[in-house]
């Protein structure tokens, strides 16, 4: 199940965070997408670590702490995107289509003319395709 | 999947843009109209990027940006690539299009400066590439956002010198 995904601008500004958990841990879940903003700027800058996938867009498992899993994606536009989920055996194809439908979502949302570019995404849309993306991710997940 | 809208429909807006700009709203300030009309450019230009770079993996550097805008970006755009690129390797790239799809059916309304041409066809001719050069802040505002939306700030002009033959000029801001 995926628990928090957001969205970061270039300038690491939050663009979009929502959290999908019944519990009262949001300010944990905060936590955790920043931190892993320096580990993005660390795989991004560091080319010799992160080796063949460079340029790719797909970032990867970021980092796993005990009970979740960050994953990154990082578009040519420098708009990062962060995906924290409770799944321990997710696989790599699977997130990384997942991320391609959130970056289609938010392509649509920031080609609408009154959005404007570098202030948060308020669209409601946006918000109801992200949560059924979230929600198919857990279908499939446990099937 | 994308939707498409008709040739035409883009020619005609892109007109009635640029001569509601220069003679309604900002008559007597040209330099405030194109200013206005290529901020409109910028913001296309900057979303359209954002779309068109989505499958593709992120640009090592300014040259492979400027080719995905000469190749991919263009053909989105006008249905052909840059016909010629140029560079001078220290941040001024020349993109030159053959036949520029927003210029090839322009032509000037002879009645509208008609006393001008006969007495003095230089003044006409002056005015009537001071109208197609108004055209152009689109264009070049469109390559403006979609390049500084890739993280190269630039300053991006356009020369018509041969038409319908017409060249952008980018330069790289350090």
């Amino acid at each position: 199940m995926i628990v928090c995904v957001a969205v970061v601008g270039h300038q690491n500004n939050p663009l979009y965070i929502q959290s999908f958990t019944d519990a009262d841990d949001a300010l944990k879940l905060h936590h955790i997408v920043h931190c892993s903003l320096d580990v993005i700027d660390e795989k991004v800058n560091n080319p010799k670590k992160s080796g063949p996938t460079l340029n790719e867009t797909f970032l990867g498992l970021l980092y796993p702490t005990e009970n979740y899993k960050v994953y990154g994606y990082l578009t040519n536009t420098k708009v990062k995107f962060i995906l924290v989920t409770t799944d321990l055996d997710v696989k790599d194809a699977d997130v990384r289509n997942y991320f391609r439908s959130f970056h289609a979502a938010y392509v649509d949302a920031v080609s609408n003319p009154f959005h404007v570019p570098g202030k948060k995404i308020t669209s409601k849309t946006f918000a109801e395709r992200v949560t059924n993306i979230v929600k198919s991710f857990g279908f499939s997940s446990a099937a | 999947m994308g939707r498409e809208v008709a040739e035409s429909c883009v020619d005609s807006i892109l007109t009635e843009m640029v001569s509601t700009y220069c003679n309604r709203f900002y008559a007597n300030k040209p330099e405030l109209a194109a200013r206005r009309i290529e901020a409109i450019g910028y913001q296309v230009g900057h979303q359209l990027s954002e779309r068109y770079t989505m499958e593709r993996p992120r640009f090592n550097d300014h040259l492979e940006a400027i080719k995905f805008i000469c190749k991919d970006f263009w053909s989105e755009l006008f249905k052909k690539q840059i016909d010629n690129l140029k560079t001078n390797h220290r941040g001024t790239f020349v993109l030159q299009d053959n036949k520029f799809r927003w210029l090839s059916r322009m032509s000037i309304d002879p009645s509208e400066n008609g006393d001008l041409s006969q007495d003095n066809p230089e003044a006409a001719e002056n005015k009537a590439a001071q109208m197609t050069s108004m055209h152009l802040y689109f264009p070049c505002g469109i390559i403006r956002g979609a390049l500084s939306n890739l993280g190269i700030p630039c300053a991006v002009s356009a020369d018509m010198s041969n038409l319908p033959a017409c060249s952008f000029v980018v330069r790289i801001k350090a």
